[in-house]
């Protein structure tokens, strides 16, 4: 009878749709999936013997495994330093970097394909240059091989890694750094012995994302790379579009699986050292992966009256020590990274303004012929309509469904909790590729393909984790004692939350809704799978544009794909923003 | 203070609180008056705060029933019961104001608008903080933020009131102050409060009764004048105050009373008088008992000065007030110490 009385206080009924959804659009398929790789009822391992019998499998196998394994090692020996960099530097220029780093995380990867294609192509930025200037005669074949395809990648995944890190490094306590230096570390020695073994949280949680996610992700390779540059990603999802057999989809999707999950427990066990940790390494790498919430945090933190402590051990904390030759090295590097990042963005938004019938750098002339284009062609502007329809719904649908489920996890036993959200974020934890035939399956059970309902629930899946991920972490900064405050005072269960919780964890329900939409708007992987041809989202219709006619609207689109985001985040900023105002008033009284 | 002491407001019938194999509280009997100050005080882990989660109804009793005004509340919600509290953290609404925070409990028991403007500007008039209504809770100081809560607690007119470590953010002047403002609320609004802390002053100069908790369960339960005077065991006189335990000494101890088995003598510093060795004799030498010693230590404290005076292997504090005239004793000084036989206590070991 207690125990009874117990659950029913629980309330972990609130995350029953987060995970009914689950269910039935991925964890049933995914079972089913698994069993018809295994043959069953007959259960054998012949799929899994053929598919390693094939030479042609087991080297695009390799590849693929090569290809990520190299992808995150330049990710990281890139991202490590200019994380370092951003983290050491002054509180203004680091603000600025970071929102430099974070507008590509946010911007269609598709849209940023896209200008690596139209900088590398044979036509492209660079050839054309070349050959204006006379250096070259014919074009050189920088696209399509797998230089290209590493070229795109890194520019794709660098984020992902440089985000982490700058938050696990913000996280560290600068007065240790000063405390290895007065007991007589030289500064690389209190880098090595102290720093480097505290940033590796977020080493391991970089690392993590960029290789699943290079894993699953096969837009960027299909795109730069040439015929031999395949990645298994893009088997399966050429198998699912010709001939639908599923014991061999399920097989190539389970062995990506397993390669993801091998990974995934190697590195949270190794690095990780303490038992348990391993259990909360990917939520907590979700947390760090969308670090606006961070940065905010951080922000706070560096207010005006600590200003001089900071400014000593911010001299102490850099390991490098201050020559004039070191500064000047880390801001070019930076400088560099930074254009990496930007300007194949920036190319394509100049390019799309051109005047001329093709695309060309830098235009001849200034014309809005291409968003013209974009906005008479109905089925362009079909497909946007149809893009924002779904990400208005799936930012709805997952928004109320995530917040609820958040709140329940956050009130659950703490051992359930962890494994109940660990299973939340599978659809974002393990190879998009693998999510997008398991959702497939799952909407042709429920006869939902190609219907725009069959969309909003297959994205959902995603965004959902997305929104848990961002309310979640809002919930566990909220000082519990203030609802039991509310309840002293007679408010209920629901007038608590309403008036007290809600209105707290506002930010972080609205920052989810904005990446909810924005996941959605973004997603193309799982889309073109479920679509089933009969609908367009803005997405589909770019990947079908950038697979076989170039065709210069899509300039235009991409621009107006990276102007979203931007403006997501300047929205995000002033709702910040205003709600700092009162701090800062504060802050400014005490100090006087 | 205690307006009806036959009526008791708050009843504790053997609670028993456990968490999986620890036992928080155990087998916690307990009454608070009408109208009463009782004050819960142990040291940290003791169960004071569970017991004040259990009252609260931010926690159920494992075993046994509490009943406040005469009906048992072990199955009624938080929300449900009437009652202010003060949390540790004030626990101020940090996205409402001054006003909208004291609206709050008000708006929770379906007053209407303009009662509520007239009781929330009378109730921070009360509290001296008149013109910061339209403040956020963040602008304003920890001795503000202080009475806010309390203003909060008690603008319902709750007939109870649980107070959990209410000063223990505040430094020491202001929590001298908020003391003495405290105790004229309570003597104004009446309210039977439930006051937790660790800190003994606090609970010396608020309580019309103090209850010393320890590993769950309750010591000894007295005014703030018995507790510290005859204290039942030797754990509540070394939790309130300093004592001198006279054991093992290399003296007969001399006493008024035969001393009960299973029991210990305790004097307090202060009853101790510190003299030269020559000054020892007082006159009514049948009443005292004079010991000598010598200093190992001297500790000055402003007004008082503290001795650690060597008797054979025992060491015994001594507190005297600094007057005029006195002799100051340096360690290694020979020193004579005599108390009155009467101030011998016996406490159970």
């Amino acid at each position: 009878m207690k125990i009874f009385q117990k659950l029913g206080q629980m309330p972990i009924g609130l995350t029953v749709p987060a995970f009914a959804i689950l269910l039935i659009v991925f964890g049933m398929p995914i079972i089913l999936l698994f069993l018809s790789s295994i043959n069953a009822p007959a259960f054998s391992v012949t799929n899994y013997y053929k598919f390693f019998s094939q030479p042609a499998n087991v080297r695009v196998l390799f590849q693929t495994i090569e290809v990520s394994v190299l992808a995150t090692g330049m990710c990281l020996i890139v991202g490590y330093p200019t994380a370092y960099l951003i983290v050491t530097a002054s509180k203004r220029v680091r603000l600025t970097l970071i929102a430099l780093v974070i507008i590509p995380y946010l911007t269609s990867g598709l849209a940023r394909t896209y200008a690596w294609i139209v900088i590398l192509g044979d036509r492209g930025v660079i050839n054309n240059l070349l050959l204006h200037l006379g250096v070259i005669h014919s074009p050189l074949p920088l696209i399509y091989n797998r230089t290209a395809v590493y070229i795109g990648m890194v520019h794709i995944m660098l984020p992902l890694m440089i985000l982490p890190l700058v938050s696990a490094m913000m996280g560290i306590d600068r007065s240790l750094m000063a405390a290895a230096r007065s007991m007589g570390a030289r500064p690389l020695a209190a880098f090595w012995r102290v720093f480097f073994p505290l940033s590796l949280p977020g080493v391991r949680s970089g690392s993590l994302l960029v290789f699943v996610f290079c894993l699953g992700f096969y837009i960027t390779p299909a795109a730069l790379g040439g015929l031999r540059d395949a990645m298994l990603s893009t088997f399966i999802a050429a198998q699912v579009t010709s001939s639908f057999e599923i014991s061999k989809i399920a097989t190539s999707a389970f062995i990506l699986l397993a390669i993801a999950v091998a990974v995934l427990s190697m590195l949270g066990l190794n690095l990780a050292g303490a038992q348990g940790r391993a259990a909360t390494s990917a939520p907590r790498s979700w947390v760090v992966r969308l670090p606006i919430f961070a940065m905010r945090k951080h922000y706070f933190s560096e207010f005006p009256n600590r200003y001089r402590a900071k400014l000593w051990t911010t001299q102490l904390y850099q390991a490098g020590g201050n020559s004039r030759l070191s500064n000047i090295v880390g801001a070019v590097f930076v400088l560099i990274v930074m254009v990496y990042l930007l300007s194949p963005g920036l190319i394509v938004v100049i390019m799309s303004f051109s005047a001329g019938t093709f695309l060309e750098f830098p235009p001849s002339g200034v014309s809005l012929q291409w968003y013209r284009s974009f906005f008479g062609d109905p089925s362009w502007n079909g497909a946007a309509w149809t893009s924002i329809q779904i990400g208005i719904a799936v930012a709805i649908l997952s928004t109320v469904v995530g917040t609820l489920a958040a709140y329940g996890l956050n009130r659950t036993h703490p051992r359930l909790r962890g494994f109940l959200t660990m299973t939340i974020l599978t659809p974002v934890t393990i190879p998009v590729i693998v999510v997008g035939i398991a959702t497939y399956l799952g909407l042709v059970n429920l006869g939902l393909i190609g219907s725009k309902t069959g969309i909003v629930l297959a994205q959902s899946l995603g965004a959902i984790g997305i929104v848990v991920v961002i309310v979640s972490a809002t919930l566990a900064n909220l000082d519990r004692t203030l609802e039991q405050a509310a309840k002293s005072m007679r408010a209920g269960p629901l007038q608590t939350f309403l008036r007290v919780t809600l209105p707290l964890i506002r930010p972080g329900v609205i920052g989810g809704a904005v990446f909810a939409f924005l996941h959605s708007f973004d997603e193309v992987v799982i889309t073109s799978l479920v679509s089933g041809y009969s609908i367009r989202t803005l997405p589909l219709k770019m990947w079908e544009n950038i697979r076989n006619q170039i065709d210069p609207t899509i300039a235009a689109v991409a621009s107006l794909l990276m102007l979203v985001p931007v403006l997501w985040l300047i929205v995000l900023y002033l709702m910040w923003w205003r709600a700092r105002p009162r701090d800062h008033h504060t802050l400014s009284e005490l100090a006087t | 203070m205690v307006k009806n002491p036959v009526l008791p407001q708050i009843e504790f019938r053997s609670v028993t609180k456990t968490y999986g194999k620890i036992t928080a509280v155990r087998d916690l009997s307990l009454t608070v008056g009408c109208g009463e100050f009782l004050t819960i005080l142990g040291p940290s882990g003791s169960g004071k705060t569970t017991t004040l989660m259990l009252l609260a109804g931010f926690e159920a009793p494992t075993a046994g029933d509490i009943l406040i005004a005469g009906r048992s509340v072990a199955a009624v919600p938080s929300y449900r019961r009437d009652q202010g509290i003060v949390f540790q953290s004030y626990a101020l609404f940090p996205h409402l104001t001054v006003t909208r925070n004291l609206e709050f409990p008000l708006e929770m028991r379906g007053i209407n608008a303009a009662e509520r403007t007239t009781r929330v500007r009378r109730m921070l008039e009360r509290v001296h903080l008149g013109d910061f209504g339209g403040r956020m809770p963040s602008q304003l100081s920890g001795g503000q933020q202080q009475r806010v809560a309390l203003a909060r607690a008690l603008i319902a007119d709750p007939p109870f009131l649980l107070l959990d470590e209410p000063l223990g953010a505040l430094d020491r002047n202001l929590r001298e102050q908020m003391q003495i403002e405290m105790k004229s609320l309570h003597k104004e609004f009446g309210t039977t409060t439930v006051c937790v802390t660790h800190d003994q002053e606090e609970a010396l100069t608020l309580s019309d009764r103090i209850v010393v908790m320890r590993a769950g369960q309750i010591e000894q339960t007295d005014s703030p004048e018995a507790l510290y005077d005859r204290p039942a065991t030797c754990f509540v006189a070394k939790f309130l105050g300093e004592a001198n335990i006279l054991e093992n000494c290399n003296f007969e101890l001399e006493t008024d009373a035969a001393q009960p088995s299973g029991t210990v003598a305790m004097i307090r510093p202060e009853r101790i008088c510190i003299v030269a060795p020559d000054a020892a004799n007082r006159g009514d030498a049948d009443r005292r008992q004079s010991i000598t010693g010598t200093v190992d230590d001297m500790i000055y404290a402003g007004p008082l000065r503290k001795y650690h005076v060597r008797v054979g292997s025992s060491v015994f504090i001594v507190r005297e007030h600094v007057a005029a005239g006195q002799p100051i004793f340096r360690p290694g000084d020979g020193v004579c110490l005599d108390w009155l036989r009467s101030d011998i206590r016996f406490v159970a070991a």
